[in-house]
């Protein structure tokens, strides 16, 4: 193997490639692309709960309708002093979602309510009723309880948990357990959509050759495995480029975003800004959820290391197999039969990696994280949201490395044959003896 | 001083042998034909010495070394499926050709000036390939071949695909190859290519070598014991001969292989109680004839020779 030879193929793959409309495009374009994705789905969300429902109270207690209308006056809206058939037929009408009866049985308790509904606004509107009700009935039988407001205080009370980390230097902090899922999601998005994307150029990139007859020239000067890892290798510095485009863009606009905000608004408007923001927060953000969860704590370098170290394996792992595919088939066309059995695995880890979020230290999560070929996507999720223990991650990496190794061997083998056989994509059977040989 | 020496090489794919024990040598400044019908070995030969398929057994050697990465780029080489990146500018596309063939960025971009302005071509360095005419890309592509400066050229198929001018531009290339005291090896399907270049042949059939020598000494060893004839007339006569094989026949033309020593002056004979003669001549028989007879007229497909 003459690494001169590797060079000068990293060089052409990388150089036109570079150049290339098709690059520049897409390094623009992908995440312009992920703005608008993650803004219609944030959109979305905002427009979906602006939904109004009529909910119709025929309220012969008296008591419950004023209650309700303190919680949500614009679900609710009494038709006590309408008939039973109209009231039906504002229903069928869908002029309001529905109806709740509500008499003293309901109050004491010997009967069940019941909410007659048009069908309309799904598990969300009936859980809103549900509490709503369950709320306002509770508060009602304290108040006929004659309990102490000692006792009314107790139930009107919340409990909040606040989470705090101790960290290994014995040092607590904010808990940053929401903004790390969120960080391992994203890395683990990127990996995926890396080995995918930067897989498919090598797939193509192997094809070109092929269809364009070049190939059997370039093997007159280069041998095969020094053509393949050049590819690999061309390919993997124009990912790294490409990545390095986007992360020092982020982090740039991150830094700068502040001092240019401050420059453009006076104080004045800052201020009412940041007022209009604590008001908007205040109204918006649903129990439950601490708006410092989403305050910006800061990524490890550790962190970053171990994105570019299973960064780096996974492409290596599957561009090899991509490469192998790209040389069994004739045309672009006939890649599908092949390309199914390289992107399961990684779509299986994919799917574990939702899993993780939720749990990352659970079986399938742990699993997941050492198989090799879901290893990468898996494996960075983990170690951004929890401690993983250290035998894991070097197990994990070893086993890559060990995987690698055999599938960079297959593939030579596959594309050392495959690269110089025209007019039909290989079978399986083909491809196995072309292994044997 | 044999410049390619090729001993005993077998090649496999499965169950097929496209080569079989084959042995032949190409000596220095001549221009050497291999020729044969369609699938009779002759790629995966020329594969074999360039270094692209490795024998399964037998023995390479050029310039006396064994085939290796090395001896590639003694070779100048170019396949019979041939193609060019197309979204490369031409100037780049050669110096990387040339590079991959060892040569140092300046020399290749010397090299590649040198030959793009020979061709007429200065004005296609910075232009991509894709959007070159099909004979101008066929140009580039004999430079990408000839631009590191080899002494030792192989074309598989050279001809075919070429419109006439390139045709005629690769004949006088090749001529002026040897002339320059290079070695040329060229395969072809067209006998008539071997017979206007070539010096020395290696004749194909269903893997083996199956007739090599001087083009002039194996002509010779036929003898004279073909006849053209061109006449006039009827042309029924022919299929009455006995003892003969008719090549080449038009309605008034016939090429007749003369079999089993039979008197060629009875079918003179013959020939004019029939028809009128123009000609009648002895000659050495052509090379289509001489595989046919090497071969054995049941053992190849006729329509593979042209």
């Amino acid at each position: 193997m003459s690494l001169q030879q590797i060079l000068l193929v990293l060089k052409r793959e990388y150089m036109t490639r570079i150049r290339s409309k098709a690059f520049i495009l897409a390094t623009v374009l992908i995440p312009l692309g992920m703005i608008a994705l993650f803004g219609v789905g944030i959109g979305i969300g905002m427009w979906d709960s602006d939904t109004q429902r009529s909910i119709g109270i025929v309220d012969q207690t008296e008591v419950i309708y004023p209650r309700l209308e303190k919680i949500a006056p614009e679900r609710y809206a009494d038709y006590s002093d309408i008939s039973m058939d109209s009231l039906r037929s504002l229903v069928q009408n869908e002029k309001i979602d529905g109806y709740v009866l509500l008499d003293q049985d309901h109050i004491s308790g010997e009967s069940n309510l019941e909410f007659i509904s048009g069908g309309s606004g799904g598990i969300s509107l009936q859980q809103s009723i549900k509490s709503d009700l369950r709320e306002t009935i509770r508060n009602e039988r304290l108040a006929r309880a004659n309990v102490s407001d000692d006792v009314q205080k107790i139930y009107e009370s919340s409990i909040t948990l606040e989470i705090r980390k101790l960290t290994k230097t014995g040092k607590e902090t904010d808990d940053d357990t929401g903004f790390l899922t969120i960080v391992g999601f994203i890395m683990g998005i990127i990996i995926f959509g890396s080995i995918s994307g930067y897989g498919g150029l090598i797939t193509r990139s192997v094809i070109e050759e092929k269809t364009n007859r070049i190939i059997e020239v370039i093997a007159s000067s280069v041998k095969p495995i020094e053509l393949l890892l050049g590819k690999m290798a061309g390919i993997g510095a124009l990912a790294l480029t490409q990545m390095t485009i986007w992360i020092t863009t982020l982090v740039g606009l991150a830094a700068a975003a502040g001092p240019i905000a401050e420059m453009l608004l006076s104080p004045d408007t800052t201020q009412k800004m940041a007022e209009a923001g604590k008001a908007a927060q205040a109204a918006q953000t649903p129990p439950g959820m601490d708006p410092a969860m989403f305050s910006i704590p800061t990524i490890e370098p550790s962190l970053i290391i171990y994105f570019a170290i299973f960064f780096l394996l996974g492409y290596l792992l599957y561009s090899s197999l991509f490469a192998a595919l790209g040389s069994a088939v004739d045309s672009e066309a006939d890649t599908q039969q092949y390309m199914i059995p390289i992107m399961i695995p990684i779509f299986i880890g994919y799917l574990i990696m939702f899993r993780t979020m939720e749990n990352p230290d659970g079986m399938l999560s742990v699993v997941g994280s050492l198989i090799p070929f879901c290893t990468p996507i898996v494996m960075i999720s983990r170690i951004a949201i929890t401690d993983v223990p250290f035998w894991q991650i070097g197990l994990s990496i070893l086993l890559m490395i060990g995987t690698f190794a055999g599938t960079m061997w297959l593939s030579a083998k596959i594309y050392s044959v495959g690269i110089l056989s025209y007019g039909q994509s290989a079978s399986w059977k083909e491809l196995m003896k072309w292994i044997k040989e | 001083m044999a410049v390619i020496e090729v001993q005993n090489i077998n090649k496999s794919f499965g169950d097929t042998q496209a080569v079989r024990d084959v042995s032949f040598e190409v000596p220095s400044g001549r221009i050497f034909g291999l020729l044969g019908p369609n699938g009779a070995g002759k790629t995966t030969a020329i594969r074999i010495i360039n270094h692209i398929l490795i024998a399964d057994s037998g023995s390479v050697s050029i310039n006396g070394h064994p085939v290796s990465s090395k001896t590639q780029s003694m070779i100048g080489y170019m396949p019979e499926e041939r193609g060019l990146y197309k979204k490369m500018k031409v100037g780049e596309q050669l110096i990387y050709l040339a590079q991959l063939k060892g040569l140092s960025h300046a020399e290749a971009k010397k090299k590649t000036r040198y030959w793009l302005d020979r061709f007429e071509a200065t004005d296609w360095y910075y232009k991509e390939v894709g959007e070159l005419s099909k004979g101008m890309s066929q140009k580039i592509q004999f430079i990408a071949t000839i631009v590191h400066d080899p002494d030792i050229y192989i074309f598989d198929e050279p001809f075919s695909g070429l419109d006439p001018i390139n045709s005629e531009m690769l004949k006088d290339i090749v001529l002026e190859l040897r002339e320059e005291g290079n070695t040329v090896l060229f395969s072809t399907h067209r006998m008539e290519q071997v017979e206007q270049m070539c010096d020395d042949i290696c004749l194909f059939n269903k893997g083996r070598a199956v007739l090599k020598g001087n083009l002039r000494d194996i002509k010779q060893k036929f003898g004279k014991n073909t006849i053209n004839i061109e006449f006039e007339g009827d042309a029924s006569f022919l299929d009455k001969l006995d003892s003969v094989r008719i090549n080449n026949r038009s309605t008034n033309f016939a090429e007749i292989r003369v079999l089993n020593g039979q008197d060629m002056q009875d079918i003179l004979k013959t020939a004019m109680s029939h028809a009128e003669i123009y000609k009648f001549e002895r000659v050495e028989p052509s090379l289509t004839e001489i595989f046919i007879s090497t071969v054995g007229e049941d053992n190849i497909n006729p329509n593979e020779l042209a």
